[in-house]
């Protein structure tokens, strides 16, 4: 007799080949076109807590001093604090808040350039959160990448991230007055950094005082 | 630290593949995961599973395979593993660098992925 039994469960494989990255990879390709298309040189500012980013920016608005022609994106987790000391320089700020992220992704950077004005704006500055791993692994879509770093980091910074300074364009080694009291020999992370990443410039600055902001702006070519 | 949003990635991927599917569970994902990807495995692994609660995933199997890295010279030509087996601070600093030459020209072929590729289901 044949008995017709009740369907088990039928156990199956989805194959798949997902990239958990190319998302953001497909929305910067866009930002890129979007600021071509608006003729925009946009700058990726990425470093550590603390190692001067947004006093950088500061120094390179005061140095270009072009106005409301330089946008900043300000990215922090969730204070307002760097965009009020950009906004002092009279550029064009808009805060990205990240939340807990520790990171700017390409998402929240199509968001702050579709909600910001740019018509007249020729150079777009992002400060990304201050980290020295996360950014590395999403691109925003910028032209250029800046790592800024500094002597009160310590000497080991570069060996340890080797893989953000491997992707920048221009290293600053910021605040370059301090590396005697800091006990840092700053031709040793030059060397460091030349090891892994002979392209980019590497810079000695100390942007409050504004020492090697024009390198930084020679070396992205903003002049 | 991305591990989350990462993780929420997977998450969201894998869900959307067992509704299309119409899986009623799911058993366990694969992931791969290279060892240049700046991902802390454990980490990710267990935002997966914390993401997965209250869902049709809740209580699968995250099974991870790690990618080994493989370099590529672009001034002597080498090709291969590029990674000492030593766990010390320099392992990814010396990724950067031919092993064959001490050029920093180097390529990674293999290494920092972070996919999705199989997600075992019940239908």
């Amino acid at each position: 007799m044949k008995i017709i039994k009740p369907k088990g469960p039928e156990i199956f494989d989805i194959e798949l080949e997902k990239d958990l990255l190319a998302k953001n990879r497909v929305l910067a390709k866009g930002n890129r076109r979007k600021l071509d298309q608006s003729k925009i040189i946009a700058i990726d500012i990425m470093g550590s807590i603390g190692s001067g980013k947004t006093s950088l920016i500061k120094a390179l608005l005061r140095k270009l001093n072009m106005g409301e022609a330089i946008g900043v994106i300000a990215g922090d987790l969730t204070t307002t604090i760097d965009a009020e000391r950009i906004e002092e320089e009279g550029a064009r700020v808009i805060q990205v808040n990240t939340g807990k992220e520790c990171h700017l992704d390409a998402n929240l950077i199509h968001r702050a350039i579709n909600g910001m004005k740019l018509d007249g704006v020729k150079i777009l500055l992002i400060e990304n959160v201050g980290n020295l791993i996360c950014p590395g692994e999403f691109p925003l879509g910028a032209h250029k990448r800046v790592v800024v770093t500094s002597v009160t980091e310590g000497p080991y910074m570069i060996v340890k991230h080797p893989y953000i300074f491997r992707e920048a364009d221009v290293i600053v080694l910021n605040k370059i007055d301090l590396a005697k009291a800091m006990k840092v020999n700053p031709s040793q992370l030059e060397k460091d950094a030349r090891k892994i990443n002979p392209r980019a410039p590497f810079i000695k600055a100390n942007a409050l005082k504004g020492t090697g902001i024009s390198k930084v702006i020679e070396a992205l070519g903003l002049e | 630290m991305h591990e989350y949003s990462i993780a929420s990635e997977i998450v969201s991927n894998v869900l959307d593949a067992v509704e299309k599917n119409s899986a009623k569970k799911v058993l366990s994902v694969r992931l791969e995961i290279g060892e240049l990807a700046l991902l802390n495995v454990e980490q990710v692994v267990h935002w997966v599973q914390a993401l997965f609660k209250g869902t049709m995933a809740e209580g699968a199997e995250v099974k991870v395979k790690t990618i080994k890295a493989i370099v590529q010279c672009q001034s002597c030509g080498y090709k291969g593993r590029n990674i000492p087996d030593s766990r010390d601070i320099d392992q990814h600093y010396a990724a950067f660098i031919c092993p064959k030459c001490g050029s920093p020209e180097v390529k990674i072929e293999k290494g920092r992925e972070c996919m999705l590729r199989k997600i075992q289901a019940v239908r």
